[in-house]
């Protein structure tokens, strides 16, 4: 008989400091109360703030699929502390299109086939526009470096490069990308 | 015919983050739920102390074996009721509490007391103790036809080599779930399943509950490829007893470390084979020895030897499926169960045997194109194998393959390698209701589920093409116990599943309009209004297959490029040209793409996965998505997919299954590409650069040939 084990990976941090604190989202205040200091902002979001477009996956910033954009910097918000972007603007998928409609990132997903479960997607569209934003026009090697960091296992890769090329061709105004 | 390229229909809830996923689903005063998992390889549990777990601030409850002891026996919950331990991480309770936080404290503070037994960690542990199981998968474990071994003494070639497969998890990107409450007697259970009707009657055996009263939901998945069914049973049950006894909704949602151990994985396989040809190079026997892992809890095997016995012609046949039992998760299907490590093996032997035997992969390969099931001795419903080959060469420009591995493009050595896939066409039972609304649109209703393949866009193509109504008219409700059954998501089976019993619906609406007098020139629309103003709604009911007398297979073909970096060994897959014949194809644009998801997981299988266990303790190294590598955008080759039309005449509507198509084959044809490519044949998987690096023979410029168009 060996002797009784103990656990050796309990959480170190102190789980009774709790904060309030308000985060700027998608150009909104959203107030958080008696939370945790170690909540990560996907944590937050998605559990708190009922904003649960980024997708908890991987937990490690490995996958993408939690990809929002933070003082203009695309990141995974699973490897943020909420409680460290006070003071800092969010932008969440739920924030893309205020009108409620498509952006044309999300149009050319849908036309190119470039989804297939969906759990992936969220970040990629954020990735996407991200990329985009700062490079109009990608090359294939600058397309494969943006968005390897969006694991997608289904998967739609191929036609997440069609897709890319349609909005690409249809911010030029080049009637070749019209459909 | 092909049908429409219809985009997906849910697409647009999916790419703004509206799409509700189980683990979304938030009823008010929802408690957290977490595992504790034995730190043990193999033993017993002889005691939980969960003291120090009660004061964690926010703990709610913890359950355990002694909570589930009432539950009625069987294989899913045997883990929650015997307090036995088969693998290390193998969860022992179940804490819930207020926030996530809380339940993982109260997890890591229950302590766990227990008896140590020896444990066998890896399957060459235990080779004496290797069985042969009744059945692999569907079908019987041992085959045999004519005297393979006196047929292999007198072969003019014979290629004998071991070839090895290794441990693969799934991961699909939404981690399993469970978001579950209790409403009186019945119990409402959101759930990342692949089966929300399997699911829905293993709580109700388990509970011994009337069906009626257990309501399962999974309205959008985020993938699954297998893993998201029965093992993760257990774990969602003790759940539903914590949820019960607090009388608070309770979700669990699994780590990503835990979706390497507690929801399968594809079994690895050591394959012994010998494959003997004439002069002519026609095959003349075949022996598969397959040797793979199962569990000490469970049996499962995968159909690793079933190519061998049908994809070609081959007179003198045996085959056999061993398994090693270990203290390491339970092995389940993955995508291309059994024929993508099959193939592996037999299309590679095929190639080390056109190389020697001084014939063109594909002319062999013709030249052993099985006209019947030489297994089952039926003819095909189908098989436009020798089409795929062709139409796959000429695109790929396969005419002007060089004989040897001297083609270099700057630091890259160029490789062409090919291979054949094929995947059973099978059905199960299904029931679809359409339902004609009083506005005229259509609501059809199914209880399968859409992985993400495209079920709910197939659906509605079906049903829109038998009324003649626009796809804008329809709506389809999936996932949900409360709509007609429908099958489970797995063996590529629910598209063809629902042909049937979607038309069946169709027809009986159409006749009960009929009946109630619609007029030939009336839209539906018009003839509801007037003749059914509350609207009117149809069943079809489906069986499953049964096909005795015929055998019902997809066939594809698969043209790889890769190049390998002279210097480095870095392995690239540059381009993958493939054609699948899939019985009639409903959308082009969905199934090119399983095509393409299913060949990327297949690149994944030959150059990245390896699940890598610890020899000593069982346990699981690297249980991540940094150390699991699995393919990129980065890793994109170009595709070319062909998809060929069949006239099945036999399936009903002519469908075949798609998505496990390009996870087979794909693995054989890089591997033949890199000996293409290098000289070097490498018998397992992943090949990866160690596997390359010793070997590379010295650059030889010399000129790429043109592509063909």
């Amino acid at each position: 008989m060996t002797a009784p084990q103990a656990h050796s990976n309990e959480p170190t941090n102190d789980h009774d400091v709790t904060v309030g604190y308000s985060l700027s989202i998608n150009g909104g205040t959203h107030p958080v109360q008696d939370a945790w200091i170690g909540e990560s902002l996907l944590y937050v979001l998605r559990e708190r703030l009922g904003l649960p477009g980024a997708k908890n996956a991987c937990e490690q910033g490995e996958c993408g699929s939690c990809s929002v954009v933070l003082d203009g910097t695309l990141v995974c918000s699973c490897l943020v502390l909420a409680a460290d972007a006070v003071g800092s603007e969010i932008a969440t998928i739920e924030g893309l299109s205020a009108d409620g409609g498509l952006t044309d990132v999300q149009q050319a997903f849908l036309d190119a086939g470039a989804v297939q479960c969906g759990f992936c997607t969220t970040g990629l569209v954020m990735s996407v526009h991200d990329m985009l934003d700062t490079t109009p026009a990608p090359t294939d090697l600058e397309r494969r470096e943006a968005i390897s960091g969006n694991l997608c296992r289904c998967t739609g890769y191929g036609r997440i490069f069609e897709a890319i090329d349609l909005v690409v061709t249809r911010r030029s105004g080049s009637p070749a990308g019209a459909s | 015919m092909s049908g429409e390229r219809a985009r997906r229909i849910e697409g647009a809830l999916k790419v703004t983050g509206r799409a509700e996923y189980a683990g979304e689903v938030r009823p008010d005063g929802m408690l957290h739920a977490a595992l504790v998992q034995a730190e043990i390889t193999c033993g017993d549990v002889v005691g939980i102390d969960d003291s120090a777990a009660r004061h964690t601030p926010g703990f709610v409850d913890q359950v355990s074996y002694d909570d589930a002891r009432s539950l009625a026996p069987s294989t899913a919950t045997a883990l929650i009721r015997e307090p036995v331990v088969h693998f290390p991480g193998q969860p022992v309770g179940l804490t819930a509490a207020d926030t996530l936080l809380a339940a993982r404290t109260a997890a890591a503070r229950v302590r766990v007391d227990y008896v140590e037994r020896p444990s066998v960690a890896a399957i060459d542990q235990a080779l004496d103790e290797a069985y042969a199981p009744a059945m692999a998968g569907r079908i019987i474990g041992a085959s045999h036809r004519g005297d393979p071994a006196v047929a292999l003494t007198g072969a003019h070639l014979v290629v004998r080599n071991r070839y090895q497969t290794a441990v693969n998890n799934h991961h699909p990107m939404e981690p399993h779930v469970v978001v579950c409450w209790w409403e009186g007697e019945q119990v409402v259970v959101h759930t990342s399943t692949q089966a929300v009707y399997g699911t829905r009657a293993i709580i109700a055996h388990a509970l011994a509950m009337p069906a009626d009263d257990v309501r399962v939901v999974c309205r959008y998945l985020g993938g699954g490829f297998g893993c998201k069914g029965q093992l993760w049973w257990p774990w969602m049950l003790w759940t539903l007893t914590a949820s019960k006894r607090t009388g608070r909704p309770i979700r669990l949602e699994l780590t990503r470390a835990q979706m390497f151990t507690l929801v399968g994985r594809r079994q690895e396989t050591v394959q012994d084979l010998a494959v003997g040809f004439d002069a002519t190079g026609r095959l003349v026997a075949i022996e598969h020895d397959v040797l793979a892992q199962t569990s000490t809890h469970g049996e499962y095997c995968d159909t690793t030897a079933e190519v061998s016995r049908r994809l070609y012609a081959c007179p003198n046949v045996r085959t056999l499926h061993r398994l090693v039992r270990t203290n390491e998760p339970q092995p389940i299907p993955m995508r291309a169960p059994g024929t993508a490590p099959g193939t592996f093996a037999l299309e590679s032997a095929l190639d080390e045997a056109a190389e020697q035997l001084g014939i063109d992969p594909v002319e062999l390969r013709v030249r052993n194109f099985a006209d019947h099931d030489h297994d089952a001795d039926v003819p095909w419903s189908s098989n436009s194998l020798l089409q795929c080959y062709q139409v796959a060469a000429d695109r790929f420009g396969w005419a002007q393959r060089p004989a040897s591995a001297t083609v270099v493009d700057g630091r890259w050595r160029i490789g062409w390698g090919m291979a054949t896939t094929c995947y059973p066409a099978h059905r199960q039972p299904c029931r679809v209701r359409v339902r004609l609304q009083p506005d005229g649109t259509i609501v059809v209703q199914c209880g399968t589920q859409d992985m993400g393949s495209g079920t709910y866009t197939v659906l509605a193509q079906m049903v829109a093409d038998a009324l003649g109504v626009p796809l804008s008219q329809v709506t389809v409700e999936l996932g949900d116990t409360l709509l007609p059954e429908g099958p489970f998501s797995g063996g590529s089976q629910v598209t063809a599943s629902m042909f049937p019993a979607a038309r069946q619906a169709t027809d009986a609406l159409r006749a009960q309009l009929a009946e109630l007098g619609m007029g030939h020139d009336e839209t539906l629309a018009d003839a509801v209004q007037r003749i059914a103003p509350d609207g009117i709604e149809a069943e079809g009911a489906a069986t499953a297959n049964a096909d005795i007398d015929v055998r019902c297979m997809s066939f594809g073909a698969i043209f790889t490029e890769v190049g390998v970096d002279a210097d480095l060994a870095e392995i690239r897959v540059r381009r993958v040209t493939a054609a699948f014949a899939t019985g009639r194809v409903l959308n082009p644009l969905l199934t090119e793409s399983q095509h393409i998801g299913g060949l990327i997981g297949g690149i994944g299988m030959t150059l990245l996965e390896q699940t890598v266990t610890d020899r000593s303790s069982g346990r699981i190294i690297g249980d991540n998505l940094a150390d699991y590598l699995v393919p990129v955008h980065a890793d994109m080759p170009e595709f070319d997919i062909a998809l060929i039309d069949e006239d099945d005449t036999y399936l009903p509507g002519g469908v075949k299954g798609v998505g496990m198509l390009g996870t087979a084959g794909i693995q054989a044809a890089i591997a033949n590409a890199i000996h293409h490519a290098t000289g070097t044949r490498v018998r397992h998987l992943p090949i990866r650069i160690e596997d390359l690096l010793h070997e590379l023979p010295a650059t030889t410029p010399g000129a790429l040939p043109s592509m063909s168009e």
